[in-house]
């Protein structure tokens, strides 16, 4: 037996006064009665002074300096001399994924996991040492140490989050942290709701579950990543296999066919063993938008695509109305932004078919105009040239149609014959469900660009002549076709009004894009300008406040910014920094709202494999956990020893 | 306050009245002795022995039967009070004394005898007579005998009744009434002094008082007990048994006494000092009555 602080000894002096006290013994205290003759009576019957009644005072003495010495000795913290020799390194990776959050264990999966982490805290021992993996991008949440009150800080730490179950990394980097330490040992509390959670069974193990052999006894895998080198890596499983539905996927996107029109892609997956019926209901802005009753077969899923118009954007909730284990994926949200009218100028001797496509865009405000009469001033309106040109364009976007002259920026040549094309950008906005190989087009007009820096090409005939073009200048953009559309059957292609919503959209630049939902857990890049941030928002300092209206700060200045890991579902903004603390509670307009979902199919499946239900009570992981350390016993028998001496003394009292 | 002010008085006289409308004769003076003597009304009788009064034959028994017998009247007399009022220093606790409460208590029976013309001596003891107020008559002297009262104090080593009745019947003097005010906590034990006076023919009253805290005790834990008479120490461990046990002692103890007076048809009144001295008063004419 050896001592962590044989100093605290010194405190045996105590039993000094407790002896002194006793053979002094406090003076009694005196009481005047009218008469003692009854109480003489009483003590007569019974002498108080009796033999045992002086035992029972020795016996208190005795106790009391038995539970001083008890006191003493856990000062000291014991430890057998064995137990430096057999010091762990245990690392704890706690999974606190989505399907952590889930319900069947009170209060919720995680808590319990925590529970079981603190158990296994108390049952360090002397100079054991334990360190704390979690997290959706695992990380080191407490390093290597054998303080009981920073590793229970620690793991107060660890909240729930949505984000996927990545044990194998938190394995791998608490393999790292062992390193090639002896009595290493990695214990991972999680529900085994995640693929390969079965390979940290040991080998019998495995190959008792092919034969479906309930014997098995052992869940540990001494390398099953064989990353670590004898590193013990033991599975705690928590929950049971309990039916879930949830909402796997959840995505709006712009309509190809009607450019206010949107589409949403939603799908429910039954991760339970019985059908289920549910409903799912999705509303806009509060307004209920589509109610569906479904019916599902056991581990079915179900997908539907709805298509809806709207102009007014906003936020589009997905609800399933079926309350389960796991709320987090009952719920998606996407966001749908609103769509700005775009005031439209066509500058034309007439061409019906122009007229008509640009009229046919609901987001155009359409003016023709004649080449002779004044032409559009208006800040951000779109200008449409046919054929004619004026020598200098107005500044904003414009769009040239087969141009019959030179302007700023090109130089009108010679005709092009019958052009073919041979060249397509399909990487470029403007091109998104474009092919032009096909489209018949017998003139176009050879353009020489002044400044070809500033041009893309986007689509070029056989000869490397461009046929349709884009340039971007300080002064705005602008686009040009230099297709006759009298002479082909462009105008009769549905790719042409395809082509013309491309390049109104490519105009009016990110306002009003569709910006996807994305899965717990991910990490996005945005560029802030790009996103419809205005450039002097980027300039003042920035959040991103989270569902749970948790703030963290974004860098300062800069244009692109990382958010991530979005470790909760649910609606995430980058807002204007508050000024003051106070001003926190103050509704600030969001300049960009990102849409998080759970989106995972096996999160959403919070059935682990029941070879791992079966084995979660003999886990070897568990062994132990609750024990504590030597001291401990000790005052809990110095606190016996008080009850002891407790009831002595009341004995003394009340008899 | 003064032990017997003006409202004490007045509690007096109220007493007194309902002790003459109510009660009349049959607490104390107005009620027959039970001494034979030469009164007029006839009691029973007794064999002739030589010396007694040829008057007193019943010649009529003799002329039927031939026997000497011989009358006895019921003497009618003025009564005697003779009132014990334990000064021993257990009188002294409580809260009030127990000695005050006692003093009320004598001052009030000695008002009523005054008020019905009987005769009334207070005999203050603890284990000796300590102070005597000798026998008188006439309500004019409730004043000196409450003067007398109110300079009594609680004193003495212990309680003797048995030697104070020794010294007491040993004086030449009407037999009576002898009402003793005492808590009856005597070492030798009560009964001895009352014997005493039974055996020489007085009638003895008890009216024993006692301190609730007395029969009730709220005392707990490693104690040492001060009798406030002998001074004498007791060191003790007071569990809930002790104290149980204890309780049962005093009650057998008051039980004792209610036996006592139950056995010798002696009106014996038991009360703690929480009762008013008046409800009490009223309780004993109550309980005289019954007991004639």
């Amino acid at each position: 037996m050896n001592f962590v602080t044989p100093a605290a000894f010194w405190w045996l002096l105590l039993a000094g006064p407790v002896i002194v006290f006793y053979i002094l013994k406090i003076r009694l205290r005196r009481v005047p009665v009218s008469t003692i003759l009854f109480w003489r009576q009483i003590y007569e019957e019974k002498p108080p002074r009796s033999i045992w009644q002086h035992l029972r005072h020795l016996l208190s003495l005795l106790v009391q300096l038995l539970m001083l010495s008890l006191l003493v000795i856990s000062l000291t913290e014991p430890y057998f001399s064995w137990q430096p020799l057999q010091a762990r390194k245990l690392v704890l990776v706690v999974d606190n994924s989505a399907s952590m959050r889930a319900t069947d264990e009170k209060p919720s999966r995680l808590h319990k996991a925590l529970d079981l982490a603190g158990s296994l805290i108390t049952s360090l021992r002397f100079q054991d040492e334990m360190a704390i993996v979690a997290g959706t991008q695992p990380q080191v949440v407490c390093g290597l140490t054998g303080h009981p009150r920073t590793l229970y800080n620690a793991l107060n730490s660890i909240t729930p989050t949505d984000g996927p179950t990545r044990v194998a990394d938190g394995v791998a980097l608490a393999k790292r942290l062992i390193g090639s330490s002896r009595n290493g040992q990695v214990i991972v509390l999680t529900d085994g709701c995640f693929v390969g959670s079965e390979g940290y069974l040991s080998a019998p193990v495995a190959d008792a579950a092919s034969v479906g052999s309930p014997a098995i006894n052992n869940k540990t895998n001494t390398d099953a990543s064989s990353v670590g080198h004898g590193v013990s890596v033991q599975l705690a499983v928590i929950g049971k296999r309990t039916s879930n539905v949830g909402i796997t996927r959840f995505q709006a996107r712009r309509s190809l066919l009607d450019p206010i029109g949107y589409e949403i892609l939603a799908e429910v997956v039954n991760a339970s063993d019985e059908p289920v019926e549910c409903r799912l209901e999705m509303e806009l802005n509060g307004e209920v938008l589509d109610v569906v009753p479904l019916q599902l077969a056991a581990g079915a899923e179900w997908s539907h695509t709805f298509e809806k118009a709207t102009a007014d954007g906003g936020t589009l909730i997905a609800k399933l109305n079926r309350p389960d284990a796991l709320e987090t994926d009952n719920q998606a949200w996407a966001l749908l932004p609103k769509r700005e009218m775009q005031p439209l100028t066509l500058v034309t001797e007439g061409n019906l078919f122009l007229e008509k496509v640009l009229e046919a865009n609901p987001l155009v405000q359409l003016t023709v105009k004649k080449p002779t009469e004044p032409q559009p001033t208006t800040p951000g309106s779109v200008v449409v040239f046919h054929r004619t040109v004026p020598a200098k364009l107005p500044a904003g976007p414009v769009l040239v149609i087969d141009p019959h002259g030179s302007s700023e920026f090109w130089t009108l040549g010679e005709k092009l014959p019958n052009p073919i094309v041979t060249k397509q950008d399909k990487d470029s906005p403007l091109m998104a469900h474009v092919r032009l190989d096909n489209v018949l087009m017998p003139e176009a007009h050879k353009l020489t660009f002044t400044n070809p820096e500033q041009v893309q090409v986007l689509v070029s005939a056989l000869s490397g002549d461009p046929l349709f073009a884009a340039i971007e200048h300080p002064g705005g953009k602008v686009t040009v076709l230099t297709v006759n559309l009298d002479e082909g059957d462009l105008p009769l292609r549905t790719v042409f009004p395809i082509m013309t919503s491309n390049v109104l959209s490519w105009f009016a630049g990110q306002r009003g894009e569709l910006r996807e939902s994305l899965a717990a857990g991910a990490v996005v890049d945005l560029k802030l300008s790009q996103a419809g941030v205005p450039p002097e928002a980027v300039l003042q300092p920035l959040v991103l406040v989270d569902p749970q209206d948790r703030q963290r700060s974004l860098p300062e200045k800069s244009d692109k910014v990382t958010l991530g890991p979005l470790d909760q579902c649910g609606l995430w903004s980058i807002k204007p920094a508050p000024k003051e603390p106070a001003a926190k509670e103050q509704a600030v307009a969001p300049l960009v709202q990102v849409a998080c979902n759970l989106a995972n199919r096996q999160e959403s499946d919070i059935r682990p494999a029941q070879i791992l239900i079966d084995k979660a009570s003999e886990s070897p992981a568990l062994r132990g956990a609750g024990m504590r350390p030597l001291w401990y016993y000790l005052l809990v028998l110095a606190w016996l020893l008080a009850a002891l001496e407790w009831c002595l003394y009341q004995r003394r009292w009340i008899g | 306050m003064a032990l017997f002010d003006s409202r004490f008085l007045k509690q007096l006289e109220y007493l007194s009245l309902i002790s003459k409308r109510v009660f009349r004769g049959s607490l104390l003076a107005q009620r027959r002795t039970m001494q034979l003597g030469g009164g007029i009304e006839f009691a029973d009788h007794r064999e002739y022995t030589a010396g007694d009064d040829f008057r007193y034959l019943d010649w009529n028994v003799y002329a039927r039967h031939g026997e000497l017998l011989l009358k006895r009247f019921q003497e009618e007399e003025d009564l005697h009070v003779y009132l014990f009022l334990d000064c021993s220093l257990s009188m002294g606790f409580g809260t009030p004394a127990k000695f005050d409460y006692a003093r009320q208590i004598t001052a009030a029976l000695a008002y009523i005898a005054l008020a019905d013309l009987d005769r009334i001596a207070v005999i203050a003891y603890s284990d000796q007579v300590v102070a005597d107020f000798p026998l008188t008559r006439g309500k004019d002297r409730i004043l000196s005998l409450l003067r007398f009262l109110e300079n009594l104090e609680p004193q003495g080593t212990a309680t003797d009744l048995a030697r104070v009745a020794t010294v007491f019947t040993q004086r030449t003097q009407r037999r009576g009434l002898a009402v003793v005010v005492s808590d009856l906590f005597d070492p030798q034990g009560f009964s001895q002094g009352l014997d005493i006076l039974r055996h020489r023919r007085y009638e003895p009253n008890i009216v024993q008082v006692h301190d609730p805290a007395e029969a009730d005790p709220h005392l707990l834990g490693e104690l040492e007990l001060i009798d406030i008479e002998t001074s004498a120490g007791q060191k003790v461990t007071i569990t809930e048994r002790a104290l149980r046990r204890y309780k049962q002692i005093f009650q057998d103890h008051q039980q004792a006494v209610r036996q006592y007076g139950r056995k010798y048809g002696l009106s014996c009144i038991q009360s703690p000092t929480a009762v008013p001295f008046d409800e009490l008063i009223l309780r004993m004419m109550r309980t005289a009555g019954a007991v004639q």
